[in-house]
């Protein structure tokens, strides 16, 4: 009997956590992916661009800092295989969708943020990431991802 | 200057692999390294066995005691019958370089122990559930099987080896587990080999006292209504083999030997 116990508690009840994490995260993906698509679209045509200095033919009316910002959590499945790779190396397949999502949730948030406000356009787009720290002691190991897009919002005369 | 927005493509930042497609060949080529890591110590185990002599192992532990142990002195009559009972079954091994020593511990569950220098432990209740003498025969000579293949020594470097993949692989939170689990496994097949020897040894040495085997293997025989029927997984996941394998075995080793299935039974005096 306790074999059956043993043989569940090391083996079954990780691979079970493993499992499930990556179903629910999984589904929390695509309709994140969804909801992101589906935003770009109504933001289409609004001017993001990186220059710091403007085109000679822009006349700026006004101008203000925007910003957008999103922390985004790993799920357990991604850790583990995170984790793996740590021992042999190479790209970390699981983290880029993570990445992405975050870049593009940041950006929608300060357009949608400049719309919001009036303006035409954000030049000088700089984006940050930071990763947060889990509460543990030797404060190693991620509880998430912090990205945060920065630029200045003009409107065009 | 003109703004042309235009739409942005999919799929430039992110890998074409299927999350579950990186984490089975991750996962599967990982434990195939562990695997060999393992076995490599293992062996690495075995070789120093080979240059520390019985002898030198005899002399270092020859009064050792572990800490954690309660040895009984007053149940005087069990002690010293089994004590005699050991002695004589020493006989049947002359050439060994132990001189074995025997005590008793409280404790709950029925175990026997065999620990560096000679030293054989049996729980108080090992001592009540057992029914003959030649029961208690079997599972000493069980320990005394332990001795002769050093398996004891094997287990110590056995717990070493898992806290050197504990050690290096502390760090990293998915190779911990995965690591330490595939190291267990690994090792708990050479422990149940361990066991099925020390079983045979068991019964020649039971053979060799009384000139039959009847009844060795009774202890098993009532500890199978305890078990749930142990599937092959499960088997495969213990570090002795399961209570019917062991029987089954045992019978057929005493019948290859030509060795008498029933004689007469020895009783215990308690």
């Amino acid at each position: 009997m306790t074999g059956q116990i043993e043989l569940m508690v090391n083996f079954g009840i990780p691979l079970l956590l493993l499992i499930v994490a990556y179903f629910i995260g999984n589904a929390i993906e695509k309709r994140h992916y969804k909801q992101i698509r589906h935003r770009e679209e109504k933001v289409h045509g609004f001017p993001v661009i990186t220059f710091d200095t403007l085109p000679l033919d822009w006349q700026v009316g006004s101008a203000e800092m925007v910003t957008g910002n999103v922390v985004i959590s790993l799920d357990y499945f991604k850790r583990i295989i995170a984790g793996l790779r740590g021992i042999i190396g190479g790209r970390v397949k699981t983290y880029e969708p993570l990445l992405d999502r975050a870049r593009r949730e940041a950006l929608l948030r300060m357009i949608e943020d400049a719309k919001a406000r009036g303006y035409n356009a954000v030049v000088n787009v700089r984006l940050e990431t930071s990763r947060l720290a889990n509460a543990r002691k030797d404060g190693k190991g991620t509880a998430g991802v912090e990205m945060l897009a920065f630029g200045t919002a003009i409107t065009l005369i | 200057m003109r703004f042309v927005p235009k739409k942005p493509p999919e799929g430039i930042n992110v890998s074409e692999v299927h999350p579950l497609a990186e984490a089975g060949t991750l996962i599967l080529g990982l434990s195939i390294i562990f695997t060999a890591i393992a076995l490599a110590l293992v062996f690495f185990v075995d070789v120093i066995l080979i240059i520390v002599p019985k002898e030198t192992e005899a002399k270092l532990f020859s009064s050792w005691t572990p800490d954690d142990l309660i040895p009984i002195v007053a149940d005087d009559e069990r002690v010293s019958e089994t004590r005699a009972l050991v002695k004589r079954l020493a006989h049947h091994w002359p050439d060994s370089p132990y001189t074995f020593r025997l005590e008793v511990s409280e404790a709950e569950s029925p175990n026997a122990m065999a620990f560096p220098g000679g030293l054989i432990v049996v729980t108080t209740a090992l001592l009540d559930r057992v029914e003959t003498e030649n029961e208690l025969a079997f599972v000493l000579g069980h320990e005394l099987g332990h001795f002769r293949n050093r398996d004891h020594l094997r287990q110590l470097g056995r717990g070493v080896v898992l806290g050197i993949f504990f050690t290096v692989l502390s760090n990293n939170e998915g190779s911990a587990n995965l690591g330490i689990s595939i190291a267990d496994l690994t090792l708990r097949g050479f422990s149940r080999e361990q066991e099925s020897d020390a079983d045979s040894f068991a019964l020649e040495i039971v053979y060799a006292e009384y000139g039959h085997v009847d009844r060795s293997w009774s202890f098993f025989d009532r500890k199978i209504e305890d078990d749930y029927g142990s599937s092959d997984l499960v088997s495969y996941f213990s570090t002795h083999p399961s209570a019917s394998d062991r029987i089954e075995d045992l019978k057929r080793y005493a019948e290859t030997h030509g060795w008498p299935l029933t004689g007469p039974i020895e009783c215990l005096t308690w």
